[in-house]
């Protein structure tokens, strides 16, 4: 015991006296561990939230994208690439015998005015369908009616983070905002539903009726949405709805099977399953990443410890004339090894919490940096700097010591 | 001689050969060697660069394999040893003083008498007073803080016999103790280490090529071409403990 402590005392002091070598030595290392951990922070927070993620898009929803076909041909010169419309959702929702509602959506980034504040936040224009497909739900206040709907009414639903931003503590039911030149009245709030799988904020919005958001945000849209959003009856019939919305969609813009379509048809499975897939390539990528500068690192390690052995071949001399065993020599110069890979992990574990956390709050990644990341960058260092350690402490304590005292 | 029969010896050398393969040549550096030194004693070995008393020191300090012939320390077969069990004897029963001094350039000099302590596993409170106790023994009780690069020659050279007396071993081996030292210097580390001889009952070996050195042991021992050439008691030997006035 009393030798391990001062094993370890001396490695440590061996580190700190040439610090630049010590530094250089451990930089494969750090940016070994610092990519091991990253890749766990990315599996343990995609595990633990895409899945809610998923679901707080709602249940079993499809969703259609507007994809412009770039290249000019037969069907743009017709003028028949409208993107999506109105009638697409209508005829979605008279045609399709698999989905049970259909909802549009469209949305712009704004310039939110209150007596409050001033700031950016997310107008959307949706239709009533929307809050069931979407499960979107009322905290406080109403939802407009079906007559506000029709008549264009300038009402406004506001998410938590767009109300804390805008109306700070006040309670903004009742309230007006102004958007450009047009007032709305705030008549609910809704709760809170975090960050989509893409990142966003779902809270910081404004959600109003469609026919408003067209009048008054984005005129020039027309009949088109961004997006049309279908429920399927049950998860069972999800694929059968996504055929069903594909062929009338295909039909009324005169697209034939197996050609490219103006529009996309996603559900939430899909998403998950890219999402999947996405965080598996990142994760091989940095494994790789972090398989290379850990052996890079640990040959780096393995090299400096050799040059360090054999710079003090007296001293290993000395401390076996005087009675240290091999055993002990090897220990010492494990410790060391262990010492500089150690370092390397810990300066790595927190580049890689900077990283983490960067990301978390700079971007609305959820990645976590739980317990279990700590525990494999210390194993990791400690099995590297054992690895790589071995054979430069094995020639230390292979040095014999008379020979190594009259190397003067 | 001055062997004593009564007790066993502290060093028993029978028939030892030493042979080093330098290319094809094979060098007979040891020759069937025999020796034996009694509990107590002070023995000079002397001889020319060559002669082959360093394989002898080294043999003697168990850092070394015999190629053949037996070697007992205090009774104990060494010459098959490990290298493990080889550092073990070296711990616990021979003090190696050098020429070089050879003490940790970066550790203080209370630091370098305790190493043999840490490799004895001694708790760090009673090596701290063991060190002090055996550099208060040689008159550096007021410098165990320095580092070596602080200290003169000759202390560097008691600090380093206090490192060899610290784990109290039967016997001391010193190498050349005084050949990096001036004349006034190597006198005051010949009589501290007769004082051990004479005073706590060390046996002591010197391995030297100055007769000054030698004469002041009891025993001289003479190796010429690999084997002892002569062997015998020291008529004019010179007790330095008081101090020299004449060089």
């Amino acid at each position: 015991m009393t030798l391990l402590f001062t094993s370890i005392r001396l490695a440590l002091a061996a580190l700190f006296r040439a610090p630049l070598r010590s530094a250089l030595t451990v930089l494969g290392i750090l940016v070994g561990i610092a990519a091991v951990v990253v890749v766990i922070a990315l599996g343990q927070g995609a595990s633990g939230k895409v899945g809610g993620q998923i679901e707080s898009l709602g249940s079993n929803v499809i969703y259609v994208f507007d994809q412009p076909v770039a290249r000019s041909g037969a069907r743009s010169a017709l003028g028949a690439s409208a993107g999506l419309t109105d009638e697409d959702a209508e005829a979605i929702r008279r045609e399709a015998g698999s989905v049970s509602a259909v909802a549009v959506y469209s949305g712009t980034q704004v310039q939110a005015v209150t007596s409050f504040a001033n700031g950016r936040t997310s107008a959307m224009g949706v239709d009533l369908s929307y809050f069931p497909v979407r499960d979107f739900e009322l905290a406080a206040g109403r939802l407009w009616t079906p007559a506000e709907e029709q008549s264009k009414a300038r009402v406004v639903l506001v998410g938590p983070s767009a109300a804390a931003k805008l109306f700070g503590a006040a309670d903004p039911i009742g309230r007006s905002l102004r958007i450009g030149k047009h007032p709305f009245v705030v008549i609910g709030t809704l709760m809170p539903k975090g960050s989509s799988p893409f990142g966003e904020d779902q809270d910081d919005r404004l959600l109003m009726p469609i026919g408003a958001w067209r009048a008054r945000i984005s005129p020039q849209l027309g009949h088109r949405v961004h997006l049309i959003m279908a429920s399927a009856k049950s998860f069972d019939r999800s694929d059968q709805a996504i055929s069903e919305v594909d062929a009338i969609l295909r039909q009324r813009h005169h697209i034939a099977d197996g050609a490219d379509a103006d529009f996309v048809v996603r559900s939430q499975e899909q998403f998950r399953t890219i999402q999947e897939r996405v965080l598996r390539v990142l994760s091989i990528l940095l494994l790789s990443v972090a398989a290379v500068s850990l052996f890079v690192g640990g040959i780096g390690v393995m090299n400096i410890m050799l040059v360090t052995v054999a710079e003090r071949r007296r001293e290993i001399g000395i401390r076996m004339a005087v009675g240290a065993e091999p055993r002990d020599i090897e220990l010492q110069f494990l410790i060391e090894a262990l010492a500089l890979t150690a370092v390397g992990g810990v300066a790595g574990l927190a580049v890689a919490a900077t990283l983490v956390f960067g990301a978390r709050y700079g971007f609305g990644w959820n990645m976590e940096l739980g317990p279990g990341a700590i525990l494999v960058a210390v194993s990791t260092s400690v099995m590297v700097g054992l690895l790589f350690g071995f054979l430069p402490a094995r020639r230390a304590a292979q040095v014999e010591p008379m020979e190594a005292l009259r190397h003067e | 001689m001055a062997e004593v029969e009564t007790e066993p010896p502290i060093v028993a050398l029978e028939g030892v050969g030493k042979d080093y393969a330098t290319g094809p040549e094979i060098v007979h550096a040891l020759r069937g060697v025999d020796l034996r030194i009694g509990p107590g004693e002070l023995v000079a070995v002397v001889g020319a660069s060559g002669s082959g008393k360093s394989t002898l020191m080294n043999i003697l300090g168990c850092l070394d394999r015999p190629t053949s012939g037996i070697y007992r320390l205090a009774g104990i077969e060494v010459t098959s040893r490990s290298s493990d069990e080889r550092a073990l004897v070296r711990n616990r029963l021979i003090g190696f003083v050098f020429q070089g001094f050879n003490l940790l350039p970066r550790a203080t000099a209370l630091e370098n008498v305790e190493l043999p302590l840490v490799y004895r596993r001694v708790a760090l409170r009673e090596r701290r007073r063991r060190a002090e106790q055996a550099l208060a023994s040689v008159g550096l009780a007021d410098r165990a803080g320095h580092t070596p690069s602080q200290l003169s020659g000759g202390q560097q050279q008691r600090v380093a016999i206090a490192r060899a007396i610290v784990t109290e071993p039967p016997l001391l081996l010193a190498d050349e103790p005084t050949g990096n030292l001036d004349t006034k210097t190597s006198y005051e580390i010949l009589a501290i280490l007769q004082r051990l001889v004479f005073e706590s009952g060390i046996t002591l070996v010197i391995v030297t090529h100055e007769r000054d050195v030698a004469e002041c042991a009891r025993r001289i021992v003479t190796v010429r071409d690999g084997h002892i050439a002569s062997d015998e008691e020291n008529a004019g030997f010179r007790d330095v403990r008081g101090g020299v006035t004449s060089p």
